[in-house]
């Protein structure tokens, strides 16, 4: 070969291949290097990218627990609701398939009856696509998805039909990506007739995301309660979301378990005190009296009110209705914004539950807590007889050597109620005579009266002043005046006007309904104080009774010594309780309030003419002046012609109560004339179910069994 | 006699490394098919091309490769009417076509067509070496691979474009291009790229741009698209650890994390599935004929052998420095192929072929035969 005439040496610089050599080995050592970089020195960091890559924690949703009343009705359960959904990833591409993709798309629209092709897709319109709540058509979405979460299944038609889910059910083969979401809704069966008490549901509000996803929620899946028990009760009604640890494959498939799986726990059913019949008696009650007395006067009086019905021994909530309320159904699915921008900005607040979130004035159903007073402080004895000549002037003084400026105080009948003694002051709600006894008068009343440090201590007994506990969300407290509060708040002293005007339950004093009721049911209770509540049982979703109904008693007035005594202004260490038999003379008092008799029946008596159960209660008609009536022109110019809120409380039967009830309604005038009726209506409601309902389980039949 | 005398010749060691890595190649695309029904028969055919690679191989081994001075020139014009059908293809379907399909396979004549200019540009050279210097032999060597640059830049092929040029570039040096015309060159080079960037790169297609772009600024905020391909290559490389995940075991691999994984990023799949160890070891076996396909070029005994498996060499090593190097994310995305070990017939042929060359060099060298006398 070495003959052969084409060899020939080699004469190209093949020195230089010394370089090549060179370059070779230093980018062979920086690869090295790198690799040594990447897989051992950081090998951690991208181990874990690799697992965050292939493992996905799954939640499982639990189901939430249903609401029942206290004879089992359904007040709020899940209802499963369709949504079609699109995983961009599983679909036809676009580049290669757009052809597959659009013919898919055209049918799709037919089926579910949604434009195949709608609204402008800019950076700015995708920004603002919500699922479920969209102009969009179908491309656009599949568009948004696509480029943003190929692999996420994303809604495209929220709450379809069983029919049209099955047919897409059907067609899952042909239509690759789309599937159908079974999605649990909150329904309410009683509606509006219960929203107050229920409450609704919302998406886990951005301040809560940290709380609730620390408690294995998923923030833009599950919802929480906003309202009513579904706020209160979230913890028991939620349940717990079951965890899966899986590995996934880049489509997003589930390979396997990576961990043993937590199953979900169901949330608790809870059967509220609310006996849902009793409360659609009171709603009615309410709205009958509004359109009568609107009617009558042509315009609006007032619309917008609170009854309560509250077992006495107990402190059970039978009925809780706060008017006008929302309909919480149609909060079910999302929170449409017209709907709630109408509810917050209507003026009678059917958002705020008013028996337990407004403060006002209480009027003279607050004289009881005068009435026990000026007894248990010996400030006068019940026979002692105050005149009343329907107006009287008092030298206010705002300090002890003030020489004083006269202010006239009238009573709520200008002739006045002449002589009055204990029972009747209660029974003719004399305010003169509460005036009297409650600021004390020249020589009539001496000193100070009961003086408004001593009925505070009353107001507190009775639970004025700090909330009663009621599981309802949002529950205030209200307002025991005193003068240091006075002169922290308003910068002024104490004046004897101050007091003679919180005696009747007015000037500064503020309660909330359920403080009211709570009070005059105390009294009615013998002195015992009873925890109100609305929980009648809890039930697990296995059908355990987990919590059932245990009356508390939160004091007994009578045996606990809570009222403070004072030298004047100063408080001392002595305590004590109320005597017994003034509670007593209290309700006889209240019993009088319903009564006909002579010189002048009780304020309530012509509501409860021909009553078949002795009945006792209290009327109030709370003059007010706030932002709504200012704005309309309400207020005249001074106290005495400002309007006035209705109130009336009243138990049965008289000698032993079984059953309070309140109203109030807002601007309604006067209690006696107004609120009066709507609890003599309800009362005679609660007494006919109470029959009906023995005749029946005479018959062996209980109330009805849950899931029913 | 004179047979037998030759096959004692041939590099064993070359060719068992280069076999090594043909069957590292299929098993590592029959691990990264990851059950992927549209990649399922991709093993197998790799090792069709792989066993017909081989073959090749011994043919072309055989053969003087003196013979390839006259070969080489229908093989150049052959590519030459490859590339230009492929690129007339192209235009009709409006877009980059870089497959032209032969019958029943799909040829890549970009893979062809670096074969085709490393034994023109041999033959070329050899024959002009002392002439290198003027203007006349370095425009006709620029012409001969500008002829087929030309059709894949126009494809367009960036990637592939570069390498030619490197190729070229290569050649010419080693032929013992003058210092100064180096410099002009690099001069020239210089301010192209310059002018380029600059210009924001005219002559490139938008997701070449977009490859660019992301490459030099990455944007944070990307989660698919753009970015992912890279980010997943690294975090498969990443998670191999000393020893990887296993073959067959790799997370990122089988569960389909890592993209284009049986082509551009089967690198990625080896160092998730083999570890640092595995990975170096097969570095280590391409670096080792790489430098065996130059010391056959240094001991060739005559200038057209040398500048045969001096050009392969340098194709190998280039190939190789680029692919590696996308995958650890030191250079942008290219389409360029991992010798011997990724998924692509014409690719591994060519490859095969080209060893079959550098092993014809080797069986009839003049060193050998020295050696045989001694």
């Amino acid at each position: 070969m070495n003959q052969n005439p084409i060899y020939e040496k080699p004469t190209i610089a093949m020195g230089r291949i010394k370089w090549v050599y060179l370059v070779l080995g230093l980018v062979f050592v920086f690869y090295v290097y790198k690799l040594f970089t990447e897989q051992i020195i950081n090998g951690a960091t991208y181990r874990a990218a690799a697992d965050g890559n292939r493992t996905q924690v799954i939640s499982d949703p639990t189901e939430r627990g249903m609401i029942f009343d206290r004879n089992g009705v359904v007040l709020a359960r899940n209802v499963p609701s369709f949504n079609i959904t699109i995983t961009p990833a599983g679909m036809p591409d676009p580049d290669d398939n757009a052809g597959q993709l659009h013919q898919l798309v055209k049918e799709l629209s037919e089926v579910i009856s949604m434009p195949a092709s709608n609204g402008v897709l800019n950076e700015e319109t995708a920004k603002s696509f919500s699922e479920c709540n969209t102009d969009f058509g179908i491309e656009q979405i599949v568009t948004i998805a696509g480029n943003n979460w190929p692999f996420r299944a994303t809604r495209l038609k929220c709450d379809v039909s069983k029919e049209v889910a099955m047919i897409v059910q059907e067609k899952a083969m042909d239509w690759p990506g789309v599937s159908v979401e079974v999605q649990s809704i909150r329904e309410y069966p009683s509606g509006v007739d219960t929203a107050e008490v229920v409450g609704f549901l919302g998406p886990i509000p951005e301040s809560q995301v940290e709380y609730y996803t620390g408690l294995g929620f998923v923030s833009g899946r599950d919802k929480v309660g906003y309202a009513g028990l579904e706020q209160s009760m979230q913890d028991v009604l939620g349940g717990i979301n079951g965890t899966r640890v899986v590995e996934v494959n880049v489509g997003g498939q589930v390979m396997r378990n990576l961990e043993e799986p937590v199953e979900p726990i169901n949330g608790s059913h809870i059967y509220t005190t609310i006996d849902y019949r009793l409360q659609t008696i009171a709603r009615q009650a309410m709205i009958d009296q509004f359109n009568y007395y609107n009617n009558l006067i042509g315009k609006v009086l007032s619309d917008s009110g609170v009854t309560i019905v509250m077992k006495v021994k107990t402190g059970e909530i039978l009925a809780l209705v706060n008017y006008p309320s929302f309909e919480n159904n149609r909060m079910s699915r999302f929170i449409p914004a017209y709907y709630y921008n109408q509810l917050s900005l209507d003026e009678a607040k059917p958002l705020l539950n008013k028996a337990i979130s407004s403060e006002v004035p209480p009027g003279s159903v607050y004289k009881l807590v005068s009435a026990l007073g000026i007894l248990n402080e010996k400030v006068i004895d019940k026979w002692k007889h105050i005149e009343d000549p329907g107006i009287i002037t008092l030298l206010e003084k705002y300090y002890p050597n003030d020489p004083g400026s006269p202010r006239t105080f009238k009573c709520w009948q200008t002739e006045g109620h002449g002589a009055v003694d204990y029972l009747r002051a209660i029974a003719w709600s004399c305010n003169v005579y509460w005036y009297k006894v409650g600021g004390g008068f020249e020589n009539e009343v001496p000193g100070d009266g009961l003086g408004i440090w001593r009925m505070s201590e009353y107001a507190k007994a009775l639970g004025y002043g700090e909330i009663t506990g009621v599981e309802l969300p949002g529950e205030v407290n209200g307002l025991n005046p005193n003068p240091t509060w006075k002169r922290l708040n308003i910068g002024e002293n104490w004046a004897t006007g101050d007091t003679y005007l919180a005696t009747v339950g007015q000037g500064y004093v503020l309660s909330t309904p359920m403080q009211v009721i709570n009070s005059i049911s105390t009294i009615a209770n013998d002195g015992k104080r009873m925890q109100p509540t609305v929980i009648y049982k809890i039930m697990d979703d296995q059908g355990n009774v987990v919590k059932a109904l245990e009356p508390k008693m939160v004091v007994d007035i009578t045996k606990t010594p809570l009222i403070h005594e004072y030298n004047g202004n100063i408080q001392l260490e002595t305590l004590k309780a109320v005597e017994p038999w003034i509670l007593a003379e209290a309700r006889k008092g209240m019993e009088l309030v319903t009564k006909t008799f002579e010189p002048e029946s009780g304020t309530a008596a012509i509501p409860f003419e021909n009553v078949t159960y002795s009945v006792a209660g209290k009327t109030g008609t709370a003059e007010y002046c706030d932002d709504f009536a200012l704005k309309n022109k309400l207020c005249g110019v001074t106290m005495g012609y400002w309007p006035a809120h209705g109130w009336f409380v009243g138990y049965a039967p008289a000698d032993d109560p079984e059953v309070v009830v309140l109203n109030f309604s807002y601007n309604g005038t006067e209690g006696s004339r107004f609120s009066a009726p709507i609890v003599r209506r309800v009362l005679d409601a609660y007494f006919e179910l109470k029959s009906i309902d023995a005749g029946t389980a005479d018959q062996g039949e209980g109330p009805t069994t849950p899931g029913q | 006699m004179l047979k037998r005398d030759i096959w004692k010749r041939f590099d064993f060691l070359l060719f068992t490394a280069v076999l090594l890595l043909c069957i590292f190649g299929v098993a590592l695309v029959s691990s990264a098919i990851a059950g992927n029904i549209a990649l399922a028969e991709h093993a197998t055919r790799q090792a069709v091309f792989a066993g017909i690679g081989l073959g090749v191989l011994f043919i072309v081994s055989m053969i003087d490769y003196h013979y390839w001075q006259s070969f080489g020139r229908f093989l150049y014009a052959g590519t030459f009417v490859l590339l230009v059908l492929t690129f007339i293809t192209g235009q009709v379907s409006f877009g980059a076509a870089r497959w032209l399909t032969v019958g029943l396979v799909n040829v890549q004549p970009a893979e062809l067509s670096k074969i085709a200019l490393i034994l023109s540009l041999s033959y070329y050279l050899s024959r002009h070496v002392e002439k290198i210097n003027t203007i006349w032999v370095l425009g006709r060597s620029l012409g001969i691979a500008m002829g087929l640059i030309i059709w894949i830049f126009l494809q367009p092929n960036l990637s592939n474009t570069i390498v030619l040029l490197v190729i070229w570039a290569m050649m010419v040096w080693i032929s013992g291009l003058k210092s100064k015309y180096i410099l002009i060159f690099l001069l020239i080079l210089i301010v192209f790229l310059g002018v380029s960037i600059a210009a924001d790169f005219p002559y490139l297609a938008d997701y070449q741009k977009v490859r660019v772009e992301t490459f030099l600024r990455p944007d944070p905020a990307a989660r698919y698209g753009d970015t992912y391909n890279v980010d997943q290559a690294e975090i498969s490389i990443g998670s191999g650890g000393w020893l990887g995940q296993g073959y067959g075991q790799g997370s990122q691999v089988q569960l389909r994390f890592l993209k284009i994984r049986v082509s551009d990023f089967i690198f990625s799949v080896l160092g998730n599935e083999f570890g640092f160890v595995g990975t170096t070891i097969v570095m280590l076996l391409i670096l080792f004929v790489i430098v065996r396909c130059f010391i056959v070029a240094q001991q060739a005994p005559d200038a057209y052998g040398a500048l045969l498996c001096y050009g392969f060499g340098v194709l190998m090593a280039f190939q190789t420095m680029v692919n590696v190097g996308v995958n650890l994310r030191v250079l942008p995305v290219t389409g360029l192929t991992l010798p011997f070990i990724s998924y692509g017939g014409s690719s591994i042929v060519s490859m095969l072929l080209g060893i079959g060359l550098v092993e014809s060099v080797r069986m009839r060298s003049e060193e050998n035969k020295e050696k045989l006398r001694a």
